[in-house]
């Protein structure tokens, strides 16, 4: 009897996962032949490389700037860090259209900081600059909220014990600390990552050129329908899934073992 | 060599003890559960701060202000042994060692003493998260040892373990304290640990204050309180 509940429960589960991963099944739709033709291609290849290049570089901003901060709330008392978790919740909380038009507005011509850029010949919107700014702006949030869990997760006796071993905090930080907590931060990369390279509400509105995938994506669904949008859409989720999903198992792994 | 008087206010009560420990000497600090003795043993290596008084090593002043854990010549083994989980049970050993200087080759010969001594050769390339919590213990006391501290706190570092372990690694701290010539301040419940690290001095603690001092077969034989009488019933 307890066999066959639980079989039962696993037959509902196994139909709740079938649900969730359904719209997959939209890749093999009979859409007709999807369409490549040079007209398509060319631009959906630039996205690619604007997509995977941009990002990348927003990522390296995100971790260079993302860690230190994460490892300073890290450390604060509760009611500091309860300030700055809230001031991180508000981009990731922000409509991404609205921080897309906010941010235009403030690093615009309009803005103190956009009029400064401007006198320095730092083109703020339709550039690279944009698209990495919008980025960093979308995926800091994620990245240092994740970060702080992951520095939280390593326990402090041993940073302590390291300490007491000779090493200055900087040391115990990347001999123990680091080290312990990658798999967490590798996670808290791959959210921001993956929200950062599929963001199309901001990034349509701050740089619109050079486009990423997703803006092109919604071109090419304007401009030529379905057919021309499916190569563009596999190759997006095979440069944006595999990575952040092997890092979400792994780390599911380690915490359930 | 060791000359300690401070006050540290917890929540319940205030924990204040003034301790001189010679070189190579040896004290034991008893009491019931919650009566201050690891957080004596915490201020003196830094993980928790003093509120008052001063603590001063061979020297150098500990508190106040206080010094930072790394700059601290104090050797700390705890119940947990907290190895590096991501390190083998060499890189743990090695962890505080300085890997370049002129006194280099003589680090190496101490650390290859200490892992035949501790028995440690076939455990050398084992991950540490992946060893028994017994040798986990001789890793950690190896690790703590191959700074050659001159001063050991040991906080009850051998509870739960077996007394074959526990005389095994009691014979080793004593084979090591005469070679090094560190002191040791111990915390401990059991009897015959102190008997055998200690037996000279032992201070009880009750409610952070110190009530007894003397030779552990001293306070055995003429208890102060009738706590500490109810506790050495209970051993």
């Amino acid at each position: 009897m307890i066999v066959s509940r639980r079989w039962v429960a696993r037959l509902g589960a196994a139909a709740f996962a079938l649900a969730l991963l359904y719209p997959l099944s939209a890749l093999f739709a009979h859409i007709g032949a999807w369409q490549w033709d040079a007209q398509v291609r060319g631009p959906a290849l630039s996205s690619v490389r604007v997509s995977m290049l941009l990002t990348t570089v927003a990522m390296l901003i995100v971790v260079a700037i993302g860690t230190p901060v994460a490892a300073y709330i890290a450390h604060c008392k509760a009611e500091e860090r309860l300030l700055w978790q809230a001031v991180l919740l508000i981009p990731i909380l922000l409509p991404p259209l609205a921080l897309g038009i906010l941010f235009t507005l403030a690093f615009g011509p309009y803005g103190g900081v956009g009029r400064l850029l401007n006198h320095w010949g730092v083109a703020m919107t339709n550039s690279a600059t944009a698209f990495v700014a919008t980025q960093v702006y979308v995926g800091m949030g994620y990245f240092v909220l994740g970060a702080v869990a992951a520095l939280d997760a390593v326990p402090p006796m041993l940073q302590k014990h390291a300490a007491l071993l000779g090493l200055t905090p900087l040391k115990v930080f990347f001999r123990v600390t680091l080290p312990l907590a990658r798999l967490g931060l590798a996670v808290a990369l791959s959210i921001a990552w993956v929200r950062a390279v599929g963001e199309f509400g901001a990034v349509v509105v701050t740089a619109y050129y050079p486009s990423g995938m997703p803006v092109q994506l919604w071109v090419d669904l304007q401009s030529f329908g379905l057919p021309a949008v499916m190569p563009l859409l596999v190759i997006f989720l095979a440069v944006t899934l595999p990575l952040p999903w092997l890092a979400h198992v792994l780390a599911q792994r380690r915490s359930n073992a | 060599m060791l000359e300690a008087e401070f006050t540290k206010y917890r929540r319940d009560f205030e924990v204040r003890v003034s301790l001189q420990l010679g070189a190579a000497q040896s004290v034991g600090l008893f009491g019931a559960s919650g009566a201050g003795k690891s957080t004596v043993l915490a201020c003196i290596a830094g993980i928790e701060q003093p509120d008052d008084g001063h603590i001063d090593l061979g020297g150098l002043r500990l508190f106040p202000p206080s010094l930072s854990l790394y700059q601290r010549p104090v050797g700390y083994l705890t119940q947990e042994p907290s190895l590096f989980p991501h390190l083998s049970v060499g890189e743990n050993v090695t962890f505080g060692v300085p890997k370049r200087g002129a006194s280099h080759p003589e680090r190496l010969s101490w650390i290859a003493t200490l892992k035949d001594r501790l028995k440690l050769a076939p455990l050398w390339d084992a991950s540490a998260a992946r060893i028994s919590g017994g040798q986990a213990r001789r890793v950690a006391l190896a690790r703590m040892l191959a700074r050659k501290p001159p001063l050991v706190l040991l906080d009850e570092p051998f509870a739960g373990l077996d007394r074959q372990l526990v005389r095994e690694l009691i014979d080793d701290l004593i084979f090591w304290s005469k070679t090094i010539g560190f002191s040791m301040i111990v915390v401990d419940h059991q009897s015959d640990v102190l008997m055998r690290l200690c037996p000279e001095s032992v201070i009880v603690l009750e409610q952070g204050q110190v009530v007894q001092r003397g030779a552990w077969s001293d306070i055995c034989s003429a208890p102060a309180t009738p706590l500490l009488r109810l506790l050495l019933a209970q051993l």
